[in-house]
């Protein structure tokens, strides 16, 4: 990757492994990040494989329950918390908010670097759960099954998520920070990308929340190894106040999971079909509003659990509500397509796919939201439908699309755009025939977390077991494709896809600190109606500064 | 120096805040003790958040206000889920 | 860069007000903590009022009010080590840090003690140690100990972080130019005072409320 052509940019500023691993620049950080998240990514992955292979019959064949009850726990810890929270936020995130506002770093370099430790040595708890034996209480650690009857390496795996924890809320605290002082000389509020918006609340949710999920772990842990018995119901203590506490942090924290991606979309679309952002201030003030109101509905996941009827009620209709600022959004994307000039190229493609797939998981939200429906469909694998859609179909479509969109950014290399469109097609594919197929067996009825089930769900599960596969090749190709491109793709230009945003106004790759001259903002985001667009756009001049 | 002496009357007034809190709770006033133990409690933490913490600007208030109103929702919508 | 400690700021000032809105919006994030564990224990109380009432009486008050005015005593030598380096006295501000660390571990050997004696009564059902309690509702009053003994060891661990946090930064108080030592003192006197308005709500709810 070293090479003449890379000296005076960030890559090229040392290569060895103390100039990586102690670098403080936030671009060099991303990657650390990027290739960890990689890691777990597959090994989630590999685990979910796994199960598949296991549901192709109705008979338990391949793994016993308790190696099941296994499987689905770890890969739900590490999707959740090894993966998806702190996927676009600490990757791209990293890398592109300080570009994206003109400054040269994150408001704390030292604290960002940090984080990755801090995320490095928590993960590596829960890896050495695995190891040991595992836990058996899928990712929700619900008590009292974690405090009093779990056999597994319950309090090691919450310790991790623990520690993880706090690697969220360092990045976090960083984005506000960065967000509110380090903005450039003419860059207001409703001038920021939405992606810069979308970090923010994401940061948001994930300081206010993430501390009430430590709460609720250290409190297992107290429980499991002190004997102090919180959650206890023989003393009295109340397992139900655990899942209040957990949902309280884990229904915002889907919006941690969600919010990024269509920050994501928010940059593609509008590049890919050279129009502005429709309604850009309702994009943006949506994204908010989703941060503040995915608060107020974490009761939807205790319909059947036990909760009163009348906060059943107000929960459903929260939820309901939450479900407006996301079809706006969807609205606005759509609308922004319209006599577009759209192409097909790779991000564009896991852009169109995550709008298509966001929506549909969004909707069935709604029916899980219906609290007559739920009882019917609670802890079925239409649950299990819902939420992929959205976290797989959306929110790691996105992860790629905004791979794609910004890797030439990121490495100043090219990759293959044949590659590129089949494996965006392939994953397509793939994920419909793994999930749609588990809506029909959740409505007809069939549990989650089981290892055999009855003959006459074969069919559907045999498809689902089928799109798996594929839609594991469909990761798998661009790990080839972008992995050959950092050493034989072609030298990116610095603004591949003549798109605005003030990344693409430095060189690819950036220069150890981002921008040669500082950056000065006139325009509003997306201006992709005006003339000239090429030439003289947001023009890097500092002394006609804008005062 | 007027910034030590009110430094100095803050914190006499915290400690006079700590004595009438645990006074109070000698004096039996039903209910009420708990709503004058937290009240006195809330006017301690105010006393240090401005004269100690020197809770100006807007950022800050932000910060302070946000939590407030987070911490508020939580209370809220679980004790209602009871 | 010109004083600063990060190359994205191009002013000690920025980075000052900066490194405050960092501190509070930590700050905010620990109040979410400490939240989530008073919730815990309202819906304790609010279903074994009584049971918690009659546990409260037997934890001690005395030590617990004279923790609470330690504990404030520390909070005002953290506000003068933050007056005395705005004014750049260096050497009078080492002293009241080390006061404010110092009364820290009074802080701490005094609830030591209290832990001592609750354990010795028999109090403390921790680790499998035996609990006995003579009182009434003895199942609802072992809940009552889990939970101070949860509440105290989460705000002691707290201040065990802030008295490490004092001791790394006057060991390396020499290397650092006046610009650093100021933002360190304004940051780590937010959490101390911060760490004292924990306890101000605890003492009550543990200590009192219940009486
Ligand atoms: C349109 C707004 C949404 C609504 C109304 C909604 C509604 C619901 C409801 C009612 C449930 C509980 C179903 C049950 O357990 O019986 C649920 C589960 C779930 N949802 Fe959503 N949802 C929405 C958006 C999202 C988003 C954006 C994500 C992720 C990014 C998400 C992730 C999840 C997850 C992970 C679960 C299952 C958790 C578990 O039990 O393991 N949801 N959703
Ligand atoms: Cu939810």
């Amino acid at each position: 990757m070293t090479n003449a052509a890379m000296q005076g940019t960030y890559l090229g500023q040392g290569s060895g492994l103390r100039a990586w691993l102690l670098s403080t620049d936030h671009k060099r950080v991303a990657w650390l990040y990027l290739i960890s998240l990689t890691a777990f990514f597959f090994l989630g992955g590999a685990m979910a494989v796994l199960m598949r292979i296991e549901l192709a019959t109705p008979a338990g064949d391949l793994v016993s329950d308790d190696v099941y009850n296994r499987l689905f726990s770890l890969h739900g810890i590490i999707m959740v918390w090894f993966f998806l929270v702190p996927s676009i936020p600490a990757t791209m995130g990293n890398f592109l908010l300080p570009l994206m506002i003109g400054a040269r770093d994150l408001a704390f370099p030292r604290l960002n670097l940090a984080s990755w430790y801090v995320f490095i040595f928590g993960s590596l708890f829960a890896l050495f759960a695995v190891v040991a034996g595992g836990v058996d209480t899928g990712w929700t650690f619900y008590t009292p099954l974690s405090t009093l009857y779990a056999n597994g390496f319950v309090s090691t795996a919450a310790f991790g998520v623990f520690v993880v924890g706090f690697s969220t809320i360092m990045t976090g605290i960083n984005f506000i920070v960065t967000v509110h002082t380090l903005r450039a000389p003419g860059l207001t509020w409703f001038r920021l990308p939405i992606f810069v918006w979308t970090l923010y609340a994401t940061s948001l949710v994930m300081v206010l929340a993430t501390p009430v999920l430590a709460a609720s772990l250290i409190l297992i842990v107290l429980e499991r190894v002190f004997g102090i018995g919180i959650f206890n119901p023989d003393l009295g203590g109340d397992p139900l106040l655990f899942q209040h506490l957990f949902w309280f942090y884990s229904h915002p924290a889907v919006y941690i999971m969600i919010l990024p991606g269509m920050g994501v979309v928010s940059e593609v679309l509008p590049c890919f079909s050279r129009r502005p952002l429709f309604g850009y201030k309702a994009v943006a003030m949506s994204s908010m509003a989703i941060a503040v109101f995915g608060f107020l509905v974490w009761g939807h996941h205790m319909f059947v659990s036990g909760q009163s009827a009348y906060a059943g009620v107000v929960f459903s209709f929260l939820s309901f509500c939450v479900a407006i600022p996301s079809a706006i959004k969807v609205f606005n994307w759509s609308l922004t397509l319209r006599k577009g000039e759209i192409s097909f190229e790779t991000p564009m493609l896991y852009a169109l796919f995550f709008l298509g797939l966001f929506t549909f998981g969004g909707l069935a939200g709604l029916f899980l939201a219906a609290l007559a429906v739920d009882v019917h469909v609670h802890d079925t694998y239409f649950v299990i439908a819902h939420f992929h859609y959205i976290m797989v179909g959306g929110m790691v479509t996105a992860y790629m699309a905004g791979l794609h969109f910004w890797w030439s950014k990121l490495t100043g290399r090219m990759y293959s755009e044949t590659a590129g469109r089949i494996a965006a097609t392939v994953t397509f594919v793939g994920f419909n025939l793994t999930f749609f197929p588990q809506y029909m067996l959740g409505f007809n009825g069939m549990p989650r977390r089981y290892h055999t089930y009855p003959p006459e769900f074969q069919f559907w599960n045999v498809l689902s077991s089928a799109g798996a596969v594929v839609l594991a090749i469909g990761y798998l190709m661009p790990l080839f494709y972008l992995g050959w491109s950092l050493f034989r793709g072609a030298r990116a230009p610095d603004n591949p896809w003549n798109a605005t945003g003030l990344e693409w106004q430095t060189s690819s790759p950036p220069p150890p600190h981002n921008f040669e001259t500082m950056p000065v903002v006139t325009r509003p985001a997306y201006a992709y109606d005006m003339k000239g667009l090429e030439h003289e756009r947001f023009s890097p001049h500092r002394e006609e500064a804008a005062r | 120096m007027s910034e030590l002496r009110k430094l100095t009357f803050g914190y006499l007034g915290l400690l006079a805040l700590l004595a009438l809190t645990v006074g109070s709770s000698f004096v039996a006033l039903g209910g009420f003790n708990v709503a004058l133990n937290l009240a006195i409690a809330a006017a301690k933490a105010i006393l240090i958040a401005m004269l100690f913490m020197h809770l100006t600007g807007t950022l800050p208030r932000l910060a302070v206000a946000a939590a407030g109103l987070w911490l508020v929702i939580l209370f809220g919508l679980t004790l209602i889920g009871r | 860069m010109s004083g600063t400690e990060s190359v994205a700021f191009d002013t000690p000032q920025r980075e000052r007000r900066a490194d405050t809105f960092a501190m509070w919006v930590f700050i905010g994030s620990e109040a979410m903590l400490f939240g989530a564990i008073f919730l815990v224990f309202l819906v304790a109380h609010i279903d074994f009022g009584p049971a918690f009432a009659a546990a409260s009486k037997r934890l001690s008050l005395p030590l617990g009010t004279l923790n609470t005015a330690v504990l404030i005593t520390s909070s005002f030598t953290m506000a003068l080590a933050h007056m005395l380096a705005l004014h750049r006295r260096w050497r009078p501000t080492i002293w009241a840090l080390v006061a404010t660390a110092a009364l820290g571990v009074c802080f701490l050997i005094v609830k030591g003690i209290e832990y001592g004696k609750e354990i010795s009564e028999g109090l403390a059902p921790l680790l499998g140690l035996p609990f006995r309690y003579a009182g009434p509702d003895p199942v609802h009053a072992e809940f009552f100990f889990g939970l101070y003994f949860t509440m105290t060891s989460l705000h002691a661990l707290h201040l065990i972080g802030g008295i490490v946090v004092i001791a790394g930064m006057i060991a390396l108080w020499r290397p650092s130019g006046p610009a650093n030592r100021l933002r360190r003192v304004v940051a780590v006197g937010l959490y101390w005072h911060f760490v004292d308005i924990i306890w101000v709500f605890m003492f009550p709810v543990l200590y009192l409320i219940n009486r």
